[in-house]
């Protein structure tokens, strides 16, 4: 057998083998055997230099050919086997994509905090920035510069919580003290004028308290939003104005609003707002006890004695305020059933938000 | 303040129907709060006639009647009464009715016989008179007719709400003339005035005010011979539309008059005031002396001050002024004589009388808000007018009148440009002008400046801006132009602490918590049950007039509230809680006024993350769960120094415990909650907690950071696991890494702290991944192994450890 004769026999049985390769790995091993460094064209290969010289160049053109045709073919069958392994794959590695997702629960916001965060960005959009104040207060703020002097009938209405007042003073009233739990954000208004010059536009949501028996519809500790502005040439338009804005950004551009005279001490002249409601449209249904309208916020241009106790001339300037009760609006807006819900954490609750 | 609109009608002619009276005053300041129709209480009740009346079969005492109730129909009624023949007419309820005391009338079977119904006694349908037997009607009563409309009951009641500035409102004459004033019509006045007889009430009565600045005016009449016995239905009817309860003839003519003219009045039985040596009963009005004592119509004895006003005779006070009469000297059955008080107390000392004492009576809510002195003597004369008619005494000639302080009516002006310009409205001073006349006021000049006078029965317009309300309030706020502010000097936002408080709940939630809020107001006895003790010198904040024991102090720490969120959570099946609050806390000190407050923001978690699910087991949260959720809120905030270290904290379990710092400066704590305290708070373990103080954070909180440059070269990462005694901690080790690594040490990662086999008792093994990296090349492999090769050297050494073979 002449060394060409090897070369093709080696060449069919590696082509053979090839083709039964049933796996990547067994085709290595066939690569391995034919062409490794110690595989069966190099062992063939090796006796080349004992053939004479004339004869070397025409074995050496069909060991070119039979390691060309082998290297094809491993290629060939490599990529055959290489889909075959892709489909197994992935065929293995398929899911139920209908699944749950794996868990990363986020937090959510307390209704009430998420609400008043809403009205205050209204009210930067409008120019406003936020302003704070102490929760426990001293009755100056709370009701004295908001023109509720000591003996006002308005005091009595007020259902104050009082603190003991551990400074040594004694308040004219039995029962009563000097120090407070607010019972509106008012005195964040007062607080403001004596610190700044107008032009004032402020808005101060926060904690406040009225000694209420919590039921469904009250709650003792709840949040209120206030608003002032103080500026030349402010009207009762203006409040008129402002407030229809909120109501139509808060509610929906389709909620019209109602402005009912009232009193209250600190200012002059005063109103009650209501929106029209929103189930029945302004017709009357149960939600709305017939009226047609729900009651939201107090308001009104800020009496004269106020800024007589903080110092702006009345002449100048003149101002409005504005009140709302952030519970009232969740009730409102979301129906909440029971306002002690709001005080409870309850996990089940909070997650709706 | 409630208002029958039957009533009303004979002050003024209201003929709009309801709904838009009620608009009217809903838009002109005076809210409706409710309408009732009270001829609806009486559904069901008619004129009926008794045609057959039989003795019951099985009782002596029962009658069984059939009843002809209009329209051919004929009802069996079972009937207890005595009083009535077969042809009388009587009100019958069907079944289905509600009678005023709240009983429904049902289909029922008395003794084996069936009643479909019940033949009414008066008193079985709230109206006074005899109740032994059933109401007879007249002859003429329409058989079938609604009992209501027969007897004329069906009426309408509002329930005003009067604002505290509108005392003139709170009275049937003042609504009919606000009334009258919103809807430009004429009201009437009432005014009856008594046929007098006998010796002049002068001659036996004196009054003196001692103190004017208190009572303006004291005025006294005197009826003689009085009826005491029960009123007339009409009475009843008019005064318990109003609100209050019948108690005889006398004391409901002084409410009625009360509620129809605004003035509170008192009855004293004559007989039971002390007189002078010369016989004459001697009212005095003077502020009580520290200590005395009265016994009020209430029955409970009231220790007064030197702030309360009395009237008193020469015994001692009878009655507290303006607020509630004195039980030794009130109208009774044996009153022959009566003496009539009508007067003015100031506003100021009733209402600190009636707030300190605990009274709000109709009387004392009328003077703390103000009542028309000008008005004393008319309403003396109507109730003592109705006094005689009704109770048939004899009213004494004259009526003894102590007016040291007469009303003097107020000219105001009102500058049109400023109410134009304080409304931003363009009214006229016609306008204004009709409008405050309207309201009883006389104008005078124009058309730029308007001198008002008001009427005495307003005493809250005081000044312009009062006017220039009214003046709105009655040409319609719906009128106003809306604007939008014009001022230019203003810009919007938050303050950086509380843009950092809203970074902060949003790091929070991000992490997985859930805002909460709850109560300030907690229980004394909470901050014992945490150990949470006082600092020296430290007060708790205490309410004076709590809701109740368990909410009588002001928080000092969120974690109470929130370990009652916990638990409030678990015992509704709910394990898994993560929850947040941001709010103040209140601390104070003896001799300190105003408590400080800080805002804490404060978490708790309790439970997993999540529940098991099947591809995530639920992993029970640890204290390092809340240092991770604290890590994230510090990068967040760019707080690069904050950081925990070991510290004992009462309400903390030891060993799980730490301070939260920021260099050497405490912001906080964190760790797992102590089980006995959860156990006071009824929650299960393990609870993780922590609390920081917000302004402490925001302090040292970084809008700016500084940008390092990404890695350009790659890192390598060798793997040493170091076996120390226990009490090494996992900082003391990364902090010798650090040292010993220098600048080629990139990171230093723990992956794992091993317990057990092939580490002796009392040691670990911490195993941690260090990656070296430098900025400028890449390292070579020699390079890299002596530099680790002698930070393992050094860190053992430092720490007491040994490489793990």
């Amino acid at each position: 057998m002449t060394v060409i004769d090897e070369l093709h026999a080696m060449r069919d049985e590696a082509l053979a083998a090839i083709e039964q390769a049933g796996d990547l790995a067994a085709l290595d091993d066939v690569r391995v055997k034919f062409l490794g460094k110690k595989g069966s064209l190099t062992q063939i290969l090796r006796g080349l230099g004992a053939l004479p010289a004339d004869e070397r160049p025409a074995v050496g053109k069909v060991s070119n050919e039979v390691r060309a045709a082998l290297e094809a073919a491993i290629d060939a069958r490599n990529s055959e086997l290489s889909a075959v392994a892709l489909d197994a794959r992935i065929a293995a590695e398929a899911v139920d994509v209908t699944l749950p997702g794996r868990a990363h629960p986020v937090g959510t916001r307390h209704l009430i905090e998420r609400i008043t965060a809403e009205i205050s960005e209204i009210f930067i959009g409008l120019g406003y920035r936020i302003a704070e104040g102490p929760e426990v207060e001293l009755d100056y703020y709370n009701f004295t510069a908001l023109n509720t002097p000591p003996d006002h009938p308005a005091r009595s209405l007020a259902d104050t919580f009082y603190v003991k007042d551990l400074s040594g003073d004694v308040a004219a009233v039995t029962g009563e003290s000097d120090v407070l739990l607010r019972t509106h954000t008012s005195p964040v208004q007062v607080r403001t004028m004596e610190r700044e010059q107008p032009p004032i536009y402020v808005l101060a949501p926060g904690k406040v308290y009225r000694r209420d028996i919590p039921d469904p519809s009250h709650l003792p500790q709840f949040t209120q939003v206030e608003g002032l502005v103080v500026d030349e040439g402010i009207t009762f338009g203006d409040l008129k104005g402002t407030l229809e804005h909120f109501v139509c950004e808060m509610f929906g551009a389709d909620r019209r609003t109602r402005f009912r005279p009232h009193f209250f001490p600190f200012t002059e002249p005063s109103a009650e707002v209501d929106v029209s409601c929103g189930i029945c449209g302004g017709v009357g249904c149960r939600f709305c006890k017939g009226t047609g309208w729900l009651e939201i916020l107090g308001c009104g241009m800020v009496d004269p004695n106020v800024f007589g106790f903080v110092g702006i001339d009345t002449e100048r300037y003149t101002g409005f305020a504005f009140g709302m009760g952030v519970e009232r609006i969740a009730a409102l807006k979301y129906n909440i059933p029971d306002l002690r819900m709001l005080l409870e954490g309850d996990m089940r609750f909070l997650r709706q938000f | 303040m409630l208002v029958s609109l039957k009533w009303l009608n004979e002050f003024i002619d209201v003929d709009l129907p309801t709904e838009e009276l009620v608009d009217r005053l809903d838009l002109t300041g005076t809210a409706v709060e409710s309408v009732k129709k009270l001829g609806e209480a009486m559904e069901g009740i008619v004129v009926g006639q008794i045609v057959e009346k039989n003795r019951h079969p099985d009782a002596d005492k029962l009658w069984v009647t059939v009843v002809d109730v209009g329209f051919d129909e004929f009802r069996s009624i079972v009937c207890g009464a005595q009083n009535f023949e077969a042809g009388d007419k009587v009100p019958v309820a069907l079944p289905g009715a509600t009678l005023p005391g709240g009983i429904t009338i049902k289909k029922t079977k008395l003794r084996g016989v069936t009643s479909e119904g019940m033949n009414c006694s008066a008193a079985e349908l709230g109206l006074a008179g005899d109740s032994s037997g059933l109401l007879i009607l007249p002859e003429d009563a329409p058989v079938g007719m609604p009992f209501a409309e027969y007897h004329g009951s069906a009426d309408t009641v509002l329930e005003l709400e009067i604002t505290p500035n509108r005392p003139d409102c709170l009275s049937m004459l003042g609504v009919a003339r606000e009334i009258g004033a919103i809807l430009d019509r004429p009201y009437r006045t009432p005014g009856a005035v008594p046929s007098e007889t006998g010796a002049p009430a002068a001659d036996e009565v004196r009054v003196a005010i001692d103190d004017p600045d208190l009572c303006p005016r004291y005025t006294a009449r005197l009826i003689r011979g009085v009826k005491v016995g029960p009123s007339p239905e009409w009475l009843v009817e008019r005064i318990t539309a109003s609100g209050a309860r019948p108690v005889n003839n006398v004391v409901d003519i002084t409410n009625y008059v009360l509620f129809e003219l605004g003035q509170p009045l008192h009855a004293f039985d004559a007989a039971t005031l002390g007189r002078d040596g010369d016989g004459k009963i001697a009212i005095s009005v003077r502020r009580a002396s520290a200590g005395e004592k009265l016994t009020t119509l209430d029955g409970v004895e009231r220790a007064l001050t030197e702030s309360d006003l009395v009237i008193a005779d020469p015994k001692g006070a009878v009655a507290l002024a303006g607020v509630m009469g004195g039980a030794d000297t009130e109208v009774s059955d044996e009153t022959v004589d009566v003496l009539l008080e009508s007067a003015a107390f100031a506003s100021a000392s009733t209402s600190r009388t009636s707030r300190s004492l605990g009274l709000i009576s109709e009387a004392s809510m009328r003077f703390e808000r103000g009542v028309d002195r000008t008005g004393n003597v008319t309403a003396s004369d109507e109730a003592a007018a109705l006094i005689a008619q009704i109770a048939g005494g004899e009213v004494a000639p004259g009526v003894v009148d102590a007016y040291p302080v007469p009303y003097e009516s107020v000219t105001r002006e009102l500058r049109m440009a400023r109410l134009n310009a304080v409304l931003g409205t363009t009214i006229s001073p016609e306008e204004a002008t009709a409008i405050l006349k309207r309201l009883g006021a006389e104008v005078e000049g124009g058309p730029h400046l308007l001198s008002v006078t008001p009427p005495s029965f307003r005493p809250d317009l005081e000044r312009e801006i009062d006017l220039v309300e009214e003046v709105v309030r009655v040409w319609g706020m719906e009128r106003v132009p809306s604007t939008l502010p014009a001022g230019r000097g203003r810009i919007g936002g938050l303050t950086p602490e509380q843009r950092w408080r809203e970074r902060a709940g949003e790091s929070l939630r991000a992490c997985g918590l859930n805002e909460t809020m709850t109560y300030a107001f907690v229980d004394p006895a909470d901050h014992e049950r945490i150990g949470h003790a006082l600092e020296e010198g430290e007060v708790l904040v205490e309410l004076l007039n709590p809701m109740s024991a368990e909410q009588a102090v002001m928080r000092r720490s969120l974690l109470p509230g929130l370990l009652r969120s916990v638990s409030f959570n678990q015992r509704r099946g709910v394990e898994n809680v993560h929850l947040y609050e941001i709010g103040s806390v209140f601390q104070t000190t003896d001799g300190r006024k105003q408590p400080k407050e800080h805002t804490r923001i404060t978490g708790v978690l309790a439970g997993a993350w999540h529940p098991a699910a099947w591809n995530a087991p639920a992993v029970p949260l640890d204290i390092f769960d809340g240092k991770g959720v604290l890590e994230n809120l510090a990068r967040e905030l760019g707080v690069e120094r904050l950081g925990v270290r070991e510290a004992a904290r009462p309400w903390l379990q030891p060993g799980r415990s730490a301070e939260v710092v920021i260099g050497k400066n405490v912001i906080g704590w964190l760790g797992e909650v102590y089980a006995p305290v959860l156990e006071t708070f009824d929650a299960q373990g393990p609870v993780t907690a922590f609390e920081l103080d917000m302004a402490a954070l925001a302090r040292e909180a970084r809008g700016v950071r500084e940008l390092t440059d990404v890695p350009r070269h790659p890192a390598v990462e060798l793997d040493v696991a170091i076996v120390v005694d226990e009490d090494v901690t996992a900082l003391r080790i990364e902090q010798s890494m650090r040292s010993a690594g220098g600048k080629l040490l990139d990171n230093v990662r723990l992956f794992d702290v091993y317990r057990g086999k092939g580490v002796p008792e009392g040691r670990k093994s911490m195993a941690y991944a260090l990656s070296y990296r430098a900025p400028d090349r890449t390292l070579t492999a020699e390079e890299v192994e002596g530099v680790h090769a002698k930070l393992v050297r050094k860190v053992t050494s430092a720490v007491g450890g040994e490489l793990r073979g």
